[in-house]
């Protein structure tokens, strides 16, 4: 079992994603940084389709009543037990020991995996949580005092201390040019690539919203079309957002480019007042540089 | 038609962009086709559909051929005649109801009459979990969605705009115009399949 101490603000229990219902109008969820998420289950030696907490608003604190290998990433975390660790390293978390997932001001999601992986049951496939719907095995942000099921682990000493190197989590954000391009003003498509953008504090894991270069969107109305994570709309007034996680599965604003699915968690990870830019790449090409 | 990338894992198929419920069949018979392929999930919408795959699984030029010949092959495999009819019993008190009815022209009960009049196709889900877009009204009840959406809509609202119907399925903000509500579960996670209205449904109100 896991116990949760501190919970911080909003933590819920995400896995990579709640596939195959997209069609009835379920959004994926899953982590809002997948790398980070990702490099979180493998540190601590979970199977990819396993589960970890995406913390929003650390610190978050728990004990274990086993010994278990954990680990945190996300942008500028790092966990402390006795001593501090830096994130994105596999820690070794004795029995009843307290761990604390801490971040700095910029940290937005972060990721705590644990060895053995959350042994709670799929909700339409997925152990993802998406709480506009309260969908999910435990479908609401954790609270203190919280107690999570573990599977079981046979992680060692000689499992902690490794370490992934983290992503830059630079201010560059490659994306595709599209699907809606040819509709908007070329003027506007070249604004996009060239200027700067700075995230609103209105931003969640539904999306990212960015204020900056001015964008021109369509005269024309569109029809409601489906979306995947990293379309970059352009409602009415001209100012962008870039859909996450949450996003909804169909919508009617144009999309002018989709950030690669590699760069999300640069989007997601930024914080309110940050500036980012925009590189076209070709979809082939962002296959190659994952 | 065209098949244009949607970010490096999807692309999206555009039909046409107008609202027929002969091209809404044409997008999900080429969503069939794609997950037919079990290369990942498609979102058909009123007039095109978006299909996804992993990379990592599927090279990007193989998949945008596949999305390319699934696109081109599905003409006219449409679902016309298929799809189950789901009765929504429906006790028409809605808040927009009296104004509906007066903006149409119309006593309350005749928009009652018109709303259960007919057989609406299910044209797609989308917005939230189990929201199934139906259509189309009877042109005398047409009507805009409202002017300043409501910040809460309870589950089981049913509301008409532009020309279509919907119940929705979740408490959410909406603009549509309420003008009755149901008790049935429209979305319930703990059903298989989730949604009780699937696309290419076709749904009658009752009125209770």
């Amino acid at each position: 079992m896991m116990h949760v101490g501190m919970p911080g603000l909003r933590s819920t229990i995400q896995d990579r994603g709640r596939t195959g219902h997209v069609r009835d109008g379920i959004p994926p969820a899953g982590p809002a940084d997948p790398i980070a998420f990702a490099a979180a289950l493998e540190l601590a030696g979970c199977d990819p389709d396993d589960a970890a907490i995406e913390i929003a608003g650390l610190p978050f604190a728990f004990t274990c009543d086993d010994r278990r290998i954990v680990a945190a990433t996300g942008r500028e975390v790092r966990i402390r037990t006795r001593g501090h660790v830096p994130g994105w390293t596999s820690v070794l978390a004795r029995a009843g020991q307290e761990v604390t997932v801490e971040g700095t001001a910029v940290t937005r999601f972060a990721y705590l995996a644990v060895s053995g992986g959350f042994d709670l049951p799929r909700v339409l496939g997925s152990r993802a949580t998406y709480l506009a719907a309260a969908l999910g095995p435990l479908p609401r942000p954790l609270v203190a005092g919280d107690t999570l099921p573990l599977g079981a682990s046979t992680a060692g000493v000689e499992s902690a201390g490794h370490r992934i190197v983290p992503p830059a989590y630079g201010r560059v954000v490659r994306a595709v040019l599209g699907p809606h391009d040819l509709r908007f003003p070329e003027e506007t498509v070249r604004t996009f690539f060239r200027g700067t953008f700075a995230v609103h504090a209105d931003s969640d894991r539904m999306g990212v919203r960015l204020t900056g270069a001015t964008l021109v969107p369509p005269d024309e109305e569109l029809l409601t079309c489906g979306i995947v994570a990293g379309a970059v709309q352009v409602p009415r007034g001209g100012a962008p957002i870039v859909l996450l996680a949450d996003h909804q599965t169909t919508g009617g604003y144009p999309i002018l480019a989709t950030v690669v699915q590699a760069d999300l968690g640069i989007v997601a990870q930024a914080s309110p007042g940050e500036y980012l830019r925009f590189q076209r790449v070709t979809p082939e090409e962002a296959g190659r540089l994952d | 038609m065209t098949v244009r990338p949607f970010g490096d894992r999807a692309f999206l198929i555009e039909l046409e962009q107008r609202i027929d419920p002969a091209i809404v069949d044409h997008g999900r018979a080429i969503a069939d086709a794609w997950e037919g392929r079990g290369l990942g999930d498609a979102i058909p919408a009123y007039a095109s559909v978006v299909v996804s795959f992993d990379p990592a699984r599927t090279p990007w030029r193989e998949a945008a051929a596949v999305a390319r010949s699934v696109a081109a092959s599905s003409w006219g495999a449409t679902m016309e005649g298929g799809g189950r009819t789901i009765e929504i019993p429906t006790v028409y008190d809605g808040p927009d109801l009296l104004d509906t009815a007066a903006r149409s022209g119309m006593p309350v009960d005749e928009l009652i009459a018109l709303h259960c009049g007919q057989t609406y196709r299910a044209f797609f889900l989308g917005f939230m979990p189990g929201l199934a877009y139906c259509g189309m009204l009877d042109a005398r009840i047409h009507a805009p969605r409202l002017d300043a959406p409501r910040p809460r809509v309870g589950a089981g609202s049913v509301g008409i705009a532009n020309g279509q119907t919907l119940v929705y399925p979740v408490d959410s903000p909406g603009g549509w115009r309420l003008i009755g509500r149901t008790d049935l579960r429209m979305f319930d996670p703990r059903r298989d399949p989730p949604a009780l209205v699937r696309a290419g449904d076709r749904v009658r109100f009752v009125a209770r």
